[in-house]
């Protein structure tokens, strides 16, 4: 067997191992430029997953996704939170509303709960049950940083891990949606970001924070 | 063509709009751009109406049910564009907040949410609706108060989330698709999926699971309790003609896309269990948001309020089906957009003439602006259902369905609620109306561009309570047929 089908058959079986830990380290950390690199690191694993299948499956397609991948969530969008977190002077601290203690044990009963979850829907779709574990752990532990961190860049990065998880999701379980239309996802996914972090901006300007639990004005 | 001129249109006008400057420049400009987009939109429903369907490469297509919500988009763009040409000109000029953007804006706004109505291609129609989001969520913070810039990453927030679960349920549907085996590229086509739905070959566990995630994904945008937090703070907080566009243009075509998904998944598992998840949705939004109506003290959070309410009504009327279900549910988008308009451009007359829209802090209105009043009560009249408006046919259309079916505790909580918002609504009503005026404002009299996209909404109001034109009844069995 030669190198690239070794590393391909690696990665295939142990990425989910990686996210696992990302998933953990991205609840006990402190600060949002740690909290980003995680992320980045994150998109790398997936990045390495992506081209994995398309070297596996024969997919060319799923090369173009795999360079959009690197090439958007590893590289731009971190750059963009450092440029963005450098611009608004914020303070660093994520500002989260559960302890380190806290957070570990909830990001460990998810990963739990999402192999309980996907116990029976694995085995009649063909796919390994740490994969597709994997995927639900992602968006549950995203939707968990978007209600616990309070500053807004965390709800954007929450957000962002959230769609990680749909991503690997729809990759390990159909091999990607046609390229067309994932495209159009990266690109909503784009301009998603650049509105947050308009609004952002507008917030830091009207409020002289960045803490969106003050946001209270609008009740009821 | 046919199909990519209507595209066309509003996205070269977003961008020829910001070249100019004065903003009375930009208003003509829009205006025209308005209208000549509405006749893009006549002659492309017309086509649909003369030949049935219409294809434009793999991804647009154009049939009875895009036709008629393509007709509801081209009526109450229409009229927005009208009012907010007479709306703008008490708006400050800031760096952002210029009637250049504000229109460069709203056309983009129209784009995405034709786009919508025209994707042939699941996939598309998901994309096109997190672009609505993304491309109204500036118009909502378009003031930049302390409020707007609240309501706005509350909604840019919440639809993104919610759209996100739209995606894994479009992702769950492409699976099940192609597990039966569908071409990859067609896997997402609806009509492929209407054809393949009844074989039997599709997954129904997959299928069920797709339609639970994509009602709370599109749900979200239809603003169904509980996912309706953003809706009101977005109502309220954005420019009136905005508000107007959210609740008449952007809440029925997150309703077609689930009329689309309905279609399909009752094809494949029978409607039982779609079905019964709509009526869910739907009891549970009226219901809620009828009684919140009740203890609103802004006008315009009323409005929003109620505007969930009425998304219930709909959802009802989808839930339970039927030739009388589903001509109620379609026949109440449009009438519901109607009403909502006027009683939103009411609402900004108000707001500029008195300067607030606190419900407790307007008396006398009927004294101190008798046309805005005599607008606001037409609206709300219609809004409640009473008879010789056109809300009354629709929605006793859904009501005799109910009937028919049996349904009697859908039918029981539908005339309870729609007897309280009653009661709510004209209660505030006379408060604000009757009474000696505590403000007298300056010009007590409509511009001639409020007088006409009022008089032609409250017109309308009338006109489809007596009688429903023989054209429109057309086009909306044309859209049933497609549904069926």
């Amino acid at each position: 067997m030669d190198l690239v089908g070794i590393a391909t058959g690696q990665i295939l079986s142990s990425f989910s191992v990686f996210l696992f830990l990302t998933i953990l380290l991205l609840a006990v950390a402190r600060r949002i430029s740690t909290a980003v690199l995680l992320f980045s690191l994150q998109s790398a694993v997936i990045t390495a997953e992506v081209l994995a299948t398309a070297f596996q499956e024969q997919l060319p397609e799923a090369y173009v996704v795999g360079v959009l991948v690197f090439v958007i969530k590893v590289v731009t969008i971190p750059r963009a939170f450092f440029l963005l977190a450098d611009k608004l002077k914020t303070v660093r601290d994520v500002k989260a509303s559960t302890t380190p203690t806290q957070s570990v044990f909830i990001a460990a009963a998810i990963i739990y709960l999402s192999y309980a979850a996907v116990h029976s829907y694995g085995q009649s779709m063909h796919v390994p049950d740490d994969a597709l574990a994997a995927a639900v752990s992602l968006i549950l532990t995203g939707a968990f940083l978007m209600v616990s961190r309070k500053k807004a860049l965390m709800q954007m990065l929450g957000l962002l891990v959230l769609e990680n998880g749909i991503f690997l999701a729809a990759l390990i379980t159909t091999f990607g949606m046609p390229l067309v239309i994932e495209i159009g996802v990266f690109f909503d996914i784009l301009i998603g970001l650049l509105l947050m972090g308009i609004f952002t901006f507008r917030i830091s300007d009207t409020f002289d924070h960045l803490d969106v639990s003050k946001l209270r004005r609008l009740r009821g | 063509m046919l199909l990519l001129l209507p595209l066309a249109i509003p996205i070269v006008g977003a961008g020829l709009i910001l070249l100019f400057r004065n903003p009375r420049v930009a208003t003509r400009a829009a205006l025209l751009l308005g209208g000549m987009e509405i006749v893009a939109l006549g002659a492309l429903v017309w086509q649909v109406h003369v030949r049935g369907e219409l294809q434009e490469g793999r991804y647009l297509r154009a049939d009875g049910l895009s036709a008629f919500f393509l007709m509801g988009i081209a009526f109450i763009s229409g009229l927005v564009l009208v009012y907010a040409s007479g709306y703008l000109r008490h708006m400050g000029e800031g760096r952002f907040t210029s009637a250049r953007w504000f229109y460069a804006l709203v056309f983009m706004f129209l784009f995405t949410m034709i786009s919508v109505c025209l994707a042939a291609n699941l996939g598309l129609l998901w994309i096109m609706m997190e672009g609505t989001t993304l491309a109204s969520a500036l118009l909502v913070g378009f003031y930049n108060t302390e409020g707007a810039v609240e309501a706005g990453w509350k909604y840019l927030i919440v639809c993104t989330v919610g759209i996100a679960f739209a995606l894994f349920g479009t992702i769950v549907l492409y699976l099940a698709a192609v597990k039966a085996g569908l071409s990859p590229d067609m896997a997402l086509d609806w009509l492929s999926l209407m054809k393949a739905a009844p074989g039997g070959s599709i997954d129904p566990h997959l299928m069920k699971l797709a339609f639970v995630f994509i009602i709370v994904g599109y749900g979200t945008k239809i603003g169904f309790v509980p996912m309706h937090s953003w809706l009101p703070d977005a109502h309220t907080e954005a420019p009136t003609p905005i508000s107007a566009l959210l609740s008449a243009v952007l809440l029925n075509c997150a309703m077609y896309a689930v009329m689309r998904y309905d279609a399909v998944v009752s094809r494949a598992v029978g409607p039982v269990f779609p079905h019964s998840l709509l009526l869910i949705f739907g009891v549970l939004s009226m219901v809620v948001a009828g009684l919140l109506i009740l203890v609103q003290r802004n006008l315009k959070r009323m409005m929003a309020y109620s505007s969930i309410e009425h998304m219930g009504i709909i959802a009802i009327g989808l839930g339970l089906g039927g030739p009388l279900g589903l001509f109620g549910a379609l026949l109440h988008t449009f009438n519901h957009s109607v009403a909502k308009s006027l009683l939103f451009f009411s609402a900004g007359n108000i707001r500029h003439s008195l300067g607030t829209l606190r419900i407790d802090g307007i008396n006398g209105m009927a004294r101190s602006l008798p046309q805005t009043s005599a607008a606001l009560l037409v609206g709300s009249l219609a809004i409640v259902g009473l008879p010789p408006f056109s809300l009354f046919i629709s929605e006793f259309a859904i009501l005799s369905e109910a009937f028919t079916q049996q349904r009697y505790l859908v039918a029981t909580l539908f005339l309870i609620v729609l007897s309280v918002v009653f009661g709510g609504f004209t209660y505030y009503l006379f408060g604000m109306l009757c009474g000696d005026p505590a403000r007298h404002p300056e010009n007590t009299r409509l511009i001639p561009s409020e007088y006409i996209a009022m008089g032609i909404a409250a017109l309308c109001l009338l006109l489809f309570g007596a009688r429903i034109p023989y054209l429109f009844g057309r086009l909306l069995q044309e859209a049933m047929a497609v549904l069926r």
